[in-house]
């Protein structure tokens, strides 16, 4: 019998080879984003089970359709990982030219939600474009940047704030206000390090500051937007339920979901308000308030605790990577998700606005839970490339 | 990396550090820094109690076969402090979802049968992916929620589709506030599910169980705070057993629509211009243990159904079953119907006559056919002769002038002043049960007795001036008529009761639904007993007599309900019984029998009577011997089969 010897040749010496990818990846940041969204498949089930159950609907409901998404999203940061993201370095205007119609479609014809019209609904399915944005406009940005490398003149800044500015302006007529902030920070953070000057910095603040003062006088936001923000900024809890605004509401019932949780928590399926479903958005923007409920302090540290060593390697991957484009892409996304983290846990114990933003990985919704993924796949791309 | 780049990720680095900080310390504040006990005293003020209904117990029938169970539907409920505008979206969009007329939602929205109390249900029955549909979008349906209801549903469906035994089961409904308020001490509360009709009704306190109670403390917003601080679970209500037999109730209710139904193509005798056939536009069944009185079956013709009450019934529904044509579906007709019993009668009639010495039981009587009285000519059925008759043949040939005779005599002891005498037939009639309700756990009619007291009093209640004396006179029609059962009135059941008590000996019993009580382990918590009403007294040879004449009357030749019965197994089962045909003014003729088996060991009774069913043997004989022979287990292929005509 002849013996066929599929040529190993190639793979031995990638193997042996010290540069090979494969060799260098990031195991740490690899197996955070499992152990996050475990844990976030625990809390979904948690806070959404008793309502389900009430509603005739199974009570995997939310647990299978996640489930399903993470493994989407895993596919998707595999397929991000395998392709060198040095390709990316001079294919980014494609990636921003990519997203606008998507933008656009949706204003179209997108469904609208809570307020947004920021969903395409296929089927079953709905798909979310300002999510992919978020990476679209930090792989943009940075390339811009990376083209014009440590030389960012009034010119070439004026056209990177242009190019941020137009995915924000279509994600902000989506209605869409937490997306749209993140989007700024992520391009700003870009710019900051890719060499932004201070005074021009100091300039886009100012811009920035009267731009938000000239849309809260003109009246351009929605009631129920303003009502987030003025709620966070009076929580005093004495207005009788007519007078309480749904925000106010919103944002004392997470509260005290938190407060009760204490230092150990209620312990798994115990917490009184998850059960009853007393906090509303619990399993999507409000997840966290099941974990501060059902695990005390220990848990909700643990959770941050767990973001904050996603943060630290997505700082240490910026710092290690080859080439400046690398740095960019993973400071945009460092950027991206500590700001969603802070946003999103601090809503939850009134130190920030409510915004409609999600817990990265955690909340319940598909689009998030794959461009997250990708996002970390991205990082990893570049962590494992650094010697090649 | 340039310095000056290591410097910028550094500072961001720095920013987000300190984010992080930030988010640790404020964690700390609120879960460890927090007092969370004072926290919700000092918010806590008040209690409130929420009451919540637990499922019905179910009921079944003798043998545990499930004749009222409970199933879940799912419903969308619609908050009623929505405002119009917005209901009015939502309601549009729901009528989009669900594929129906939004002004269909808005109907069941302001149904007058829904309670004010509760979030109005719009929508019954509603499949998974509209509900998950409701779920994943409920920002954009305000005020509406997907609510778990448990409502009755009915395991036993007749060939025609409705449930079985609607009349004696009844239906549920919200419950009103004359009984709110009569029911607040039992702990009912608006909006709550009520037995409304038959044993729905009669066995509410066991069937409904004990609902949960739970006392939650509220916030000032009147929000609940924290888990409830008292809990009464409650439990499940407890099944009730009847004494009704599934298989046997079946057949009562299938014999009677088939006997009437075939009555409806038969040629009513009665009209000589022309030709008409039987109207027969209602009836009824009624089956008895003789041995204890307890309902083995109990039917009536038109049925309804149930189950539009389970969703509130709707104002057009509700008075669609009120509608002449359809003959008041919802009357049970076997305990709330009245007719002239006809000589179904004359078992009153038999027993007063030998027992007031108006004419002995072996004592022959000539019947010509006919008999004049102070210028009336009063007649058999056609006039026919029946030649010399005792009491015997006198019940098995059905004849009339051996009773109108006896009725005459009656009357002329009252005329002559021996009025316990004269009265005699009214009160056999009383002992017999009839002129009372049965005590049966329906809603039932007392019938009517007619005597000369009863006939003044409504003669001066209808009538005018003059007019009111004259109708007042007890005449010698009044008691000849009542001999042979017309103008008295009575209902099918206090009829096969009363048959109960002659074919048990004598004992008048209550008639019963109820057998047992049992709670959802199957432990039975109290057995419903027999109640016995009086004890009648029969003279052992009179009692002889008759029962040879209720033997003859069906296997004899010569019995007026033989024809009936021809090819039925006699030999083997042993039935007799007495056909009746009752005239109603201005309406065809009430066709009646009362049958039962063994003859001579009567164990179970069972009578029949269909409105403007032509004669006795025509239409309810035939509808008894099917139900007897379905009792015994016998098959028969063929629908009933009423007959052409009939001599009795």
């Amino acid at each position: 019998m002849a013996t066929i010897t599929l040529a190993p040749g190639a793979a031995t010496r990638r193997r042996d080879d010290a540069t090979s990818p494969l060799r260098h990846v990031d195991l740490v940041l690899l197996m955070l984003p499992f152990a996050i969204s475990a844990l976030g498949l625990l809390m979904i089930y948690s806070s959404s089970r008793t309502r389900l159950g009430a509603n005739g609907v199974s009570e995997l409901y939310y647990v299978q359709r996640q489930g399903i998404a993470i493994v989407i999203g895993v596919i998707a940061m595999v397929v991000v990982m395998l392709v060198d993201y040095r390709r990316l370095r001079d294919l980014w205007a494609l990636a921003y030219i990519a997203i606008l119609p998507l933008l656009l479609g949706v204003l179209v014809v997108g469904a609208s939600r809570k307020g947004a019209q920021a969903w395409f609904d296929i089927g079953p399915l709905q798909f979310q474009p300002s999510e992919i944005a978020k990476l679209s406009i930090i792989v943009a940005v940075a390339g811009y940047c990376h083209a014009h490398r440590g030389d960012l003149d009034a010119w070439r800044l004026a056209t990177a704030v242009v190019m941020a500015a137009l995915v924000i302006g279509l994600v902000l007529m989506q209605n869409d206000l937490g997306s749209a902030a993140v989007l700024l920070v992520c391009a700003g953070a870009v710019l900051v390090v890719a060499g932004i000057r201070p005074h021009h910095l100091a300039v886009l603040l100012l811009l920035g500051i009267t731009a938000v003062g000239a849309v809260v006088v003109t009246g351009t936001l929605d009631d129920y937007q303003i009502d987030r923000l003025s709620g966070f900024i009076d929580q005093s809890p004495d207005g009788t339920a007519s007078e309480q605004t749904q925000s106010e509401y919103n944002l004392e019932q997470s509260k005290n979901a938190i407060v009760a949780g204490g230092l150990d928590g209620e312990g798994l399926f115990n917490g009184t308000n998850t059960k009853l479903s007393y906090v509303p958005e619990q399993h999507t923007d409000f997840i966290f308030t099941v974990v501060g409920e059902e695990f005390g302090f220990i848990g909700g540290a643990t959770v941050i605790g767990l973001f904050g060593l996603l943060a630290w390697r997505l700082w240490r991957i910026a710092l290690l990577s080859s080439d400046f484009f690398g740095t960019l892409v993973v400071m945009g996304v460092l950027a991206m998700f500590s700001f969603q983290v802070f946003e999103n846990i601090g809503m939850t114990m009134g130190i920030m606005p409510i915004t409609g933003l999600p817990l990265p990985f955690m909340s319940y919704g598909g689009s998030a839970i794959i461009a997250s993924f990708m996002a970390i796949g991205l990082a990893l791309n570049v962590h494992m490339r650094r010697f090649t | 990396m340039s310095d000056n780049g290591r410097v910028r990720v550094s500072i961001v680095g720095v920013v987000i550090v300190a984010l992080f900080c930030a988010l640790f310390a404020r964690l700390w504040f609120l879960q460890v820094g927090t007092d969370a006990e004072a926290r919700v005293e000092a918010t806590t003020r008040t209690t409130r109690v929420v009451q919540s209904e637990m499922p019905r117990g179910r009921i079944l029938d003798r043998n545990g076969v499930e004749l009222v169970t409970n199933r879940t539907s799912w419903a969308i409920t619609v908050d009623r402090g929505l405002p119009e505008e917005e209901r009015m979206v939502v309601l549009g969009q729901l009528g989009e979802l669900l594929g129906v007329a939004s002004e269909e939602l808005a109907e069941n929205f302001d149904d007058v049968q829904q309670s004010p109390l509760k979030p109005a249900v719009v929508a019954f029955d509603v499949a998974e992916p509209i509900r998950i549909a409701i779920l994943e979008h409920i920002d954009s349906y305000p005020g509406t929620r997907v609510e778990r209801l448990t409502v009755r549903q009915y395991p036993g469906l007749l060939a025609n589709e409705t449930p079985l035994a609607s009349h004696l089961l009844g239906y549920v409904g919200e419950i009103s506030g004359d009984q709110l308020a009569e029911r607040v001490d039992e702990g009912y509360v608006g909006g709550d599910t009520i037995g409304r009709s038959g044993v729905e009704r009669a066995y509410e306190d066991d069937l409904r169980g004990e609902p949960r109670r739970e006392t939650l403390e509220v916030d000032p917003t009147g929000s609940p705070v924290g888990s409830p601080v008292d809990v009464e679970p409650g439990h499940v209500g407890h099944d009730v057993y009847l004494t009704i037999d599934a298989n046997w109730q079946r057949a009562a209710e299938e014999s009677l629509a088939q006997g009437i139904e075939a009555a409806r193509t038969i040629q009513n005798e009665n009209v000589v211009e022309g030709y008409e056939e039987l109207k027969a536009p209602a009836g009824s069944v009624v089956v008895l243990d003789a041995r204890d009185g307890s309902v083995a079956a109990m039917a009536s013709y038109p049925t309804y159904d149930p189950r539009a009450f389970v969703d509130g019934i709707s104002q057009i529904e509700w008075d669609l079953l009120g509608l002449p044509d359809l003959h008041n579906p919802l009357l049970n007709r076997a305990s709330q119907g009245e007719y002239d019993p006809g000589s179904t009668f004359k078992l009153v009639s038999s027993v007063a006559m030998t027992r007031y010495g108006i004419r002995g039981a072996g004592q022959w009587f000539d019947d010509n056919g006919h008999v004049e009285i102070r210028g009336t000519d009063f007649q058999n059925a056609g006039r026919q002769a029946l030649g010399s008759v005792d009491l015997t043949q006198a019940i098995s040939k059905s004849s009339d002038v051996y009773y109108y005779t006896g009725g005459f005599e009656f009357w002329k002891l009252w005329k002559a002043g021996e009025t316990e005498r004269g009265l005699g037939m009214q009160t056999v009639a009383r002992e017999f049960g009839f002129g009372a309700t049965t005590g049966v756990e329906l809603d039932e009619t007392d019938g009517r007795i007619p005597d000369p007291d009863q006939k003044r009093e409504l003669s001066y209640a209808i009538n005018e001036g003059d007019a009111r004396e004259k109708n007042a006179t007890w005449f010698p029609a009044d008691q000849i008529y009542m001999a042979i059962g017309q103008s008295v009135l009575v209902s099918p059941l206090q009829l096969a009761n009363a048959y109960v008590s002659f074919a048990n000996g004598g004992t008048l019993f209550e008639p019963r639904l109820g057998l047992q009580v049992a709670d959802v382990d199957g432990n039975v918590l109290r057995t419903v007993e027999s109640t016995v009403v009086r004890q009648l007294e029969f003279d052992p040879y009179v009692r002889a007599q008759m029962l040879s004449g209720f033997n003859g009357a069906v296997q004899d030749d010569s019995g007026t309900a033989s024809a009936p019965f021809a090819g039925f197994p006699l030999d083997a089962i042993p039935v007799a019984g007495k056909t009746g045909t009752a005239q109603v003014a201005g309406k065809g003729d009430t066709s009646l029998f009362v049958g039962w088996f063994p003859a001579n060991n009567p164990q179970y009774i069972v009578a029949a009577v269909v409105e403007e069913g032509g004669r006795g043997a025509q239409v309810a004989a035939p509808i008894v011997r099917r139900v007897i022979e379905a009792m015994n287990n016998i098959d028969v292929a063929t629908p009933v089969e009423v007959l052409d005509e009939a001599r009795d």
